[in-house]
C-alpha cells in the first residue's frame, strides 16, 4: 500500500544537490513542461485530481484557472509556513529534497504566467530555509530560474522569506500581509488572492508538498496519478504520525489507506501496545476520532463522513494514558496563543474557551461549563474572519462531545483534590479552627 | 477620471424589495430599506472594509456560511435575512464576545448615552454573559497624547484608529501590539501620538476607549446639543458640529461633507474653540488712555474709532485696512462699505503679499478652469505647486491622499519647501525660495515643448531635467489634470525699476500651463484650485475687498494700495489710520520691521479682535472684541466657490458683539447708509453688488453649502483679462553667493488661537531652520543646534534650533513666519546668513 512516489529518492545521499537531483531525472519536467502551453499543463493538473495538500484540500488544477490571463506582473508563492502542530512533511522535503519544489514551481508558474515567485518559509526552519537559498542559487546558475528560464524566453524569479513564527502566516492571506512587510493578519475574502494577492497581483499560493507533487504527476501522467489513491481523492499523501506510536515519522501513502493500517501498519502500533484514546487525523486542528474510527479510510471524503479532515496529513496519536482534559488544554491554549485578534469571536473565543478548560483542569468548574464551551465553541465556528478560530472549536468541542464523561469525570475529581489540597494547606498552616476564627473575625490571617 | 456611476438595483431585506445603486456595501444599502445592520469596524471613510468585528452578519441566500454585510456589495436580486435566529445567534454571540473584556463602567464614561457598544448591546445583545473568568486589565485610563486619553479595557479592537493613522491620514504612528486577546493600541515606540489629524479617532472610536482630554466629564449626551457651522481658521472651512452645553462650546465634532471635508477635521479646528474662553480674550471695548488700553462702553469705543476713521485731511483719505483669516463675507462687505463710500479709500486688502489685476484674478478664478476639492481624488494627475497642504489648508493632504491610494491619482509636488507630501509623489521638484515665478515660466515652455526651459529653470534653481520630466507625466498623465496652488506663487509687487511684476508673471504662466493642458476649457474634474493665504480668501476676494477689484472682479477706476503700499504709506504719513479686521499684520504679515515702522507711524489704528497680540496690544488705539468663530453669523465662500453659511452656535461672553452690527454701525456714523437689520440683509446687498452672486441667500445655502459656478447666476462672471500672453524673463533668485536663500513658512500651528487654547499650546511651534545637513556641515552646525539667523548687516536675527533635513534643497534655510516669538518675518531675505549661537 505504500507507494512512494515524493518519497521516491528522499534518502538519497546529496539528493539536495543540483548534481543528484538532476542524475535522477530531475528538471527533466521543466523542460518538458515548458515546451508545453501553459492551458494544457493546467489541464493537467485538473486531470490528475491533485487537490491542495496545506490543509484546505481545494483542487490545484482549478485553483490555478483563476489566474487571470494576460500580461502582468503575476505572483507564485509557495506557502512552507508549515505550522499546523503535529505537522512536518514539507520539512522532509524541503530539506532532502529542494530542487523538486522548485522544479514544481517552475511548472507551476509558467502554467499560470507568475513571474516572480517566493517560498515563505517559517522562520523556525533556518536549515531548510538555507538549503533552499543554496538549491535556488544552483538553480539561477544553471539557467532554471532568471531572467530567461532555460532558454524558452520565460521570466521566473525566486525568493526565500523566513517568517518570524506565527502560526497566522501559515494561513494565506496572513501570509501574503507579512510578505509584504506587514503585520501578519488575514486579510478579508474576497477579493481572493487568485485576483488581488502579493502587492494586489493575481497570485497562486500552493504549499510545499503540493507544489513539489507537480513534476511527479508529469513524470507519471496525470491519468496515472488519478488513478492512484480513491476517486475524488487521487494520488499519494505524505503524513507525518506522532504521538504515542512505535515509529512516528513521515510516510507517503495511497489515498484511502485505513487509519489502522498507517498508526498500526506503518507507525508499528501503540508504544506499550496500550489502546488508542484518540487521535487527530489531519493536525491539531481537526476534529478528534477515537479507536472506533480506525478503519475509516484515509481520504478526504472518507474522513469527512466520519465528521473530521484530512487537514495538512499530520496524524497525531493519542492512548489512553493521556487525559483528554490535557489534551483539550493544550489545543486551545495554543490557537489562544496564536489567535492574531483581528475579528472577535476567535479572540475572544479562544481566549474564553482556555480559561474555561484551566478551571476544568484545576478543579474550579462544574459540569455547566461544559455546556459553555461547546456553545463558545459554536458561537466561533462559521463567524470568524478565517479558519483559526474554527480550528480551536472543532477539536475541542469534538473532545467535549466524544469524551464528555470523562471530563465530567476530571471535574468532579479534580475539585475534590483542590478541596483536600486546600484544606490540607491550610490544617498543616493554621489548623482548621484558625480558618473559622478568620472567617468569623471578617479579617484575614495571613 | 471617469467617475463611479452605479445603476440602481433591487434586492429583499427582511422581506422589503429595495432599491440601491449596485455596489453599495450591504450594510449602507440596508438603510435604504429602513433595516439597521449593527456594525463597529465598518467606517467607509476608512477605506475598504475589513470585516473584523463580525458583528454585521447576515443571511445571504445561495451562501451557506453567514456574510459581513459591511463587505458585501448588493447585487440585483439579491435576498438578504438580518433577523432569523441563525443570523440572531450570531449577533448576539459577537456582542457577548465584545463585552466579555469590557469594563461595563458606562456611568463614568464619557461615551456613554452615545456609544454604539451601549447601542448596539442593547439592540442585538442577549442581555447577559456567562463569562465568570477575571477581565483583561490595563493601566487606564492613560495620555495615548496630551489630547487624547486611552482607556484599553473599553477598546474592542474594532482596528479603525489603526486604519485611520495607517490608511488615511498615513502617519504610521498606531499600531496594534500584541497579538489575540492579548492585543492592545498604542503608538508604535511609545511616544504620544502627535499628529496634525489626531484628533478624529476620538470621534472614529465606537466606545470611550479614545476620549478627548479636553472633553473629559464636562458634559453628558444628555446635557448637550449639537449646532452645525463652518471652521473659519483656514481655507479648508470644513463643516463642524460644535457641542454645546449651558451657551458654552465644549467640543468640535466633523459635520460630514463630502465636497468640503470628507468628514475629517485637523486638530486646530477641533481643539481651538478653546480659546474662546480663556481669560486672555478680548470681551470688552478697549481704547488707549495714555498709553493703556482700558476698558470702555461700546458708545466710547464707536465714538472713538468714528473720530479716528472720519478724520479728512482736507485733499485725500487717510485711512488703509486690512482683512484676515475668518473674516466672514458679511464683515469684509461692511468694512469695504466704510472705506470706499465714507472715506474715500481704496486701500484695503485682504491678500499678504502682492496685488493681482482684477481681470487677471477672474481668470484664474474662471467658473471654466475652476477645480473642486473632490475633483482632486478623482483626478488623474494632480500638481501641488507652491503650497504645502498640511499647512495651508489641512484637510486636503486627507483629500490628496485619499485620491492616491484608492483611486490612484498621480501625485506632483513643486514647491521650495520638502513637502510631506514627497513620500507619496510621483515628481518632488523643488525651486528656490520665492522663484515660482521662474519655475512657472520653464514649466510652461517644458509642458507646450517651445521656449527656453534652461534659463528660467536656473533662474528658479531647479533642475530643468526633473522639470521636463514633470511636464512629461503632466502632458500625459490624461485629461484630468488639477493645479492645486498657494496664493503664494503668485506674491511679490511688481517692481518698477526692473519694469518686472513677478505676481502676474507667475500668473500668466499658470495660465498659459492651464491652457496647454486643457484646464480652462469647463471641463468637470480638471481645473485650478487656489489656496488663499486666509480662511475666507476667496470671499473677501469676490466682495472686492482688494484694492485691485471691486465686488464681482470689476476693474476699479484707480487701483488702491496693496498690503505692503498700506504699510510705506503709514511710514511715509500718507496714511494715518490703519483699519484691522482680524489680523495683526506683526503676526499675519511678512516683514516685521516694515510693520512696526508703519503701526508706529499710525495716528490711530482701529482693531477687532480676539486676542492682544503683540500689533494690536502696542499699538491699537480702539480695540473691539471679536466674536469666536462659534459666536458668528454670515457667510464664507471656499476655495472652490462653495457659499458656506456660518451660524452662531453659542452664546458671546462678556459683552462681545456681533462684529458685522458693529462695522454697520460705524458705517452709519461715518455717514453711509444701510438698511441691514440681519446678517441676512447684509448677503442680500452682497448678492446685488456681486453679479454671480445674484439671488444668493441663506435658506440656498442651507447646510452643505452652494456652488456659486453651478447657479444660473453664474453666467455673469466676467470675462478674465490676463493682460499680453508673452511671459516676461523671470527674475533670477537670489543668489546665495556664500550665504542661504531664506524660505518661509506657516505652519497649521502658528496661529493665536493655537497658543490661547490651553489643550492645543503645547504644539505651539519653536523657531528652527531647517536646512540640508551639508550646509548645515559647512558652516559647522549640527542637529538640534542653536543658531542665529540673520541678514548679517547688522540688522534684526531669528535664534532657532538647527533641523537638518535630508530633503531640502541645498542653499536654502528654512524659517517659519507667524511665530508669536522669533518669527521668520524679523529677518527679510533673500539671502540670510546661518551661524551657531556664540554663547
Amino acid at each position: 500500500m505504500s507507494t512512494k512516489l515524493l518519497f521516491e529518492d528522499i534518502d538519497e545521499p546529496g539528493l539536495h544537490t543540483l548534481d543528484v537531483y538532476k542524475r535522477r531525472g530531475g528538471y527533466l519536467m521543466a523542460e518538458q513542461a515548458l515546451a508545453m502551453a501553459p492551458d494544457s499543463l493546467v489541464t493537467s493538473l485538473k486531470d490528475s485530481g491533485l487537490r491542495g495538500r496545506g490543509g484546505a484540500g481545494f483542487p490545484t488544477g482549478l485553483k490555478a484557472s483563476f489566474i487571470p490571463q494576460g500580461k502582468m506582473d503575476k505572483y507564485l508563492v509557495c506557502n512552507a509556513d508549515e505550522s499546523e502542530p503535529g505537522t512536518f512533511k514539507d520539512r522532509e522535503l524541503m530539506q532532502k529534497n529542494p530542487h523538486s519544489l522548485i522544479e514544481g514551481m517552475i511548472i507551476a508558474a509558467y502554467a499560470v504566467g507568475a513571474n516572480k515567485s517566493f517560498i515563505f518559509i517559517r522562520g523556525e526552519y533556518a536549515q531548510q530555509a538555507t538549503i533552499l537559498e543554496d538549491a535556488i542559487a544552483e538553480a539561477k546558475a544553471a539557467g532554471y530560474l532568471g531572467p530567461d528560464v532555460l532558454g524558452k524566453g520565460v521570466e521566473l524569479d525566486m525568493w526565500v522569506h523566513r517568517g518570524a513564527g506565527a502560526y497566522i502566516c501559515g494561513e494565506e492571506t496572513g501570509l501574503l500581509d507579512a510578505l509584504e512587510g506587514r503585520r501578519g493578519n488575514p486579510r478579508l475574502k474576497p477579493p481572493f488572492p487568485a485576483n488581488q494577492g502579493l502587492y494586489q497581483g493575481p497570485t497562486l499560493l500552493n504549499n510545499v508538498e503540493t507544489l513539489t507533487a507537480i513534476p511527479y504527476i508529469l513524470r507519471v501522467g496525470a491519468e496515472a496519478y488519478a488513478a492512484m489513491g480513491v476517486e475524488k481523492s487521487s494520488g499519494t499523501k505524505l503524513i507525518s504520525v506522532s504521538g504515542n506510536v512505535k515509529r512516528p515519522g513521515n510516510y507517503e501513502i495511497e489515498m484511502g489507506m485505513t487509519g489502522r493500517d498507517i498508526i498500526y501498519g506503518l507507525a508499528g502500533g501503540i508504544e506499550d501496545d496500550r489502546e488508542v484514546l484518540l487521535w487527530f487525523p489531519g493536525g491539531s486542528s481537526s476534529p478528534v476520532l477515537t479507536k472506533d474510527d480506525l478503519d475509516v479510510p484515509y481520504d478526504y471524503e472518507a474522513l469527512a463522513g466520519a465528521g473530521s479532515m484530512l487537514g495538512s496529513g499530520a496524524i497525531i496519536v493519542a492512548d489512553d494514558s493521556n487525559s483528554v482534559v490535557d489534551i483539550a488544554v493544550k489545543t486551545a491554549s495554543f490557537y489562544k496563543h496564536e489567535s492574531c485578534g483581528k475579528c472577535t469571536p476567535c479572540r475572544e473565543g479562544t481566549n474564553w474557551t482556555t480559561k474555561m478548560l484551566l478551571r476544568i483542569r484545576s478543579g474550579e468548574a462544574t459540569p455547566m461549563d461544559l455546556d459553555v464551551i461547546e456553545s463558545v465553541c459554536d458561537q466561533i465556528m462559521g463567524n470568524c474572519l478565517c479558519v483559526l478560530g474554527d480550528a480551536m472549536a472543532m477539536p475541542v468541542s469534538s473532545m467535549v462531545k466524544k469524551f464528555r464523561p470523562a471530563f465530567e469525570a476530571h471535574i468532579e475529581r479534580a475539585r475534590r483534590d483542590a478541596e483536600q489540597r486546600l484544606l490540607a494547606s491550610l490544617e498543616s498552616d493554621h489548623g482548621p479552627e484558625s480558618i473559622l476564627e478568620g472567617i468569623g473575625a471578617g479579617a484575614p490571617q495571613h | 477620471m471617469p467617475r463611479p456611476q452605479p445603476e440602481e438595483i433591487t434586492f429583499t431585506i427582511d422581506g422589503r424589495e429595495v432599491q440601491a445603486p449596485a455596489g453599495l456595501m450591504l450594510a449602507d444599502a440596508a438603510k435604504l430599506g429602513d433595516v439597521d445592520i449593527p456594525v463597529f469596524c465598518y467606517e467607509p471613510k476608512l477605506g475598504a472594509p475589513v470585516g473584523a468585528c463580525r458583528m454585521c452578519l447576515v443571511e445571504i441566500e445561495g451562501i451557506p456560511k453567514l456574510q459581513t454585510a459591511c463587505s458585501t456589495p448588493v447585487r440585483d436580486g439579491m435576498v438578504v435575512d438580518t433577523t432569523n435566529d441563525r443570523v440572531k445567534a450570531a449577533q448576539e454571540s459577537v456582542v457577548e464576545f465584545l463585552l466579555l473584556n469590557h469594563p461595563l463602567d458606562c456611568p463614568v464614561c464619557d461615551k456613554g448615552g452615545e456609544c454604539p457598544l451601549q447601542d448596539i448591546s442593547y439592540g442585538w445583545g442577549r442581555g447577559e454573559s456567562r463569562f465568570v473568568e477575571p477581565k483583561r486589565h490595563f493601566q487606564k485610563p492613560v495620555e495615548l497624547s496630551p489630547l487624547i486619553a486611552i482607556d484599553r479595557e473599553r477598546c474592542i479592537l474594532c482596528y479603525r484608529c489603526v486604519r485611520f493613522s495607517q490608511e488615511v491620514s498615513e502617519d504610521y504612528q498606531l499600531v496594534l501590539h500584541e497579538r489575540g486577546a492579548d492585543t492592545f493600541v498604542g503608538t508604535f515606540d511609545g511616544h504620544p501620538y502627535s499628529a496634525p489629524f489626531s484628533g478624529n479617532i476620538i470621534e472614529l472610536c465606537p466606545v470611550g476607549a479614545l476620549t478627548s482630554q479636553a472633553y473629559r466629564f464636562r458634559a453628558r449626551p444628555w446635557d448637550i446639543e449639537q449646532s452645525g457651522s463652518v471652521c473659519t481658521m483656514c481655507p479648508g472651512q470644513c463643516n463642524v458640529s460644535y457641542t454645546v452645553r449651558d451657551d458654552r462650546v465644549q467640543r468640535v465634532l466633523a459635520r460630514d461633507n463630502d465636497a468640503v471635508d470628507d468628514g475629517w477635521l485637523c486638530d486646530r479646528g477641533r481643539f481651538a474653540y478653546q480659546g474662546a474662553y480663556v481669560d486672555e480674550r478680548v470681551t470688552r471695548p478697549l481704547v488707549r488712555v495714555d498709553g493703556q488700553l482700558r476698558p470702555v462702553s461700546w458708545e466710547r469705543a464707536e465714538q472713538e474709532a468714528v473720530k479716528l476713521l472720519g478724520r479728512s485731511d482736507g485733499d485725500g483719505h487717510t485711512v488703509g485696512a486690512l482683512a484676515g483669516s475668518g473674516t466672514s463675507n458679511e464683515e469684509g462687505w461692511l468694512l469695504r462699505r466704510i472705506l470706499t463710500e465714507t472715506l474715500g479709500s481704496r486701500d484695503l486688502d485682504s491678500r499678504r503679499d502682492g496685488a493681482l489685476s482684477a481681470g487677471l484674478m477672474a481668470a484664474l478664478d474662471a467658473p471654466e478652469a475652476q477645480a473642486t476639492v473632490e475633483d482632486l481624488q478623482y483626478a488623474h494627475a494632480v500638481l501641488v505647486l507652491d503650497t504645502e497642504p498640511v499647512d495651508d489648508m489641512p484637510i486636503v493632504d486627507l483629500r490628496l491622499r485619499k485620491g492616491h491610494r484608492r483611486h490612484g491619482v498621480r501625485l506632483m509636488v513643486a514647491g521650495s519647501r520638502p513637502s510631506s507630501l514627497d513620500p507619496i509623489a510621483e515628481h518632488s521638484v523643488r525651486f528656490a525660495p520665492g522663484a515660482g515665478e521662474a519655475f512657472v515660466v520653464a514649466l510652461d515652455a517644458a509642458i507646450g515643448g517651445v521656449g527656453d526651459v534652461a534659463g528660467p529653470a536656473a533662474a528658479a534653481g531647479a533642475d530643468p531635467a526633473a522639470i521636463e520630466a514633470l511636464a512629461k507625466d503632466l502632458r500625459e498623465a490624461g485629461e484630468d489634470v488639477v493645479i492645486l496652488w498657494g496664493e503664494r506663487l503668485t506674491a511679490g509687487a511688481p517692481a518698477a525699476a526692473e519694469g518686472s511684476d513677478p505676481g502676474a508673471n507667475a500668473a500668466r504662466g499658470l495660465l498659459k500651463i492651464a491652457g496647454r493642458l486643457g484646464l480652462t476649457d469647463d471641463r468637470a474634474g480638471a481645473g485650478l484650485l487656489q489656496i488663499p493665504s486666509s480662511g475666507n480668501g476667496r470671499g473677501l476676494r469676490e466682495i472686492g475687498f482688494l484694492p485691485t477689484a471691486g465686488p464681482g472682479y470689476r476693474e476699479p477706476e484707480d487701483p488702491g494700495r496693496d498690503a505692503r503700499g498700506i504699510a510705506e504709506a503709514l511710514v511715509d504719513g500718507e496714511l494715518t489710520v490703519l483699519h484691522l479686521l482680524h489680523a495683526d499684520p506683526l503676526r499675519t504679515h511678512g516683514d516685521r520691521d516694515l510693520w512696526q515702522r508703519a503701526l508706529g507711524a499710525a495716528t490711530g489704528v482701529v482693531a477687532h479682535a480676539q486676542f492682544l497680540t503683540e500689533g494690536i496690544l502696542e499699538h491699537a488705539t480702539v480695540v473691539f472684541p471679536a466674536e469666536a468663530g462659534a459666536e458668528k453669523e454670515g457667510t464664507v465662500t471656499h476655495p472652490d466657490g462653495r457659499l458656506q453659511r456660518l451660524r452662531p452656535a453659542a452664546a458671546r461672553p462678556g459683552e462681545v458683539r456681533a462684529t458685522w452690527r458693529t462695522l454697520a454701525r460705524l458705517l452709519v456714523a461715518l455717514g453711509g447708509e444701510t438698511s441691514a437689520l440681519t446678517v441676512m440683509m447684509v448677503t442680500a446687498e452682497i448678492a446685488d453688488a456681486v453679479p454671480f452672486y445674484a439671488g444668493i441667500t441663506h435658506d440656498e445655502i442651507g447646510g452643505f453649502g452652494v456652488r456659486w459656478q453651478e447657479r444660473d447666476a453664474a453666467a455673469a462672471f466676467p470675462q478674465g483679462e490676463t493682460g499680453p500672453f508673452t511671459l516676461d524673463a523671470p527674475r533670477s533668485a537670489a543668489s546665495s553667493n556664500g550665504a542661504l536663500r531664506l524660505g518661509t513658512f506657516r505652519s497649521v500651528w502658528s496661529t493665536p488661537d493655537v497658543e490661547h487654547a490651553p489643550a492645543l499650546r503645547f504644539l505651539t511651534p519653536r523657531q528652527r531652520a531647517e536646512l540640508h545637513p551639508d550646509d548645515a556641515r559647512e558652516r559647522g552646525i549640527g542637529h538640534g543646534q542653536r543658531v542665529r539667523v540673520s541678514t548679517g548687516d547688522g540688522g534684526a536675527a531669528v535664534r532657532a534650533v538647527a533641523h537638518l533635513r535630508q530633503s531640502a534643497p541645498r542653499g536654502s534655510v528654512f524659517l517659519e513666519a507667524g511665530l508669536a516669538a522669533e518669527s521668520a518675518d524679523a529677518v527679510s531675505g533673500p539671502v540670510v546668513l546661518v551661524e551657531t549661537e556664540r554663547a
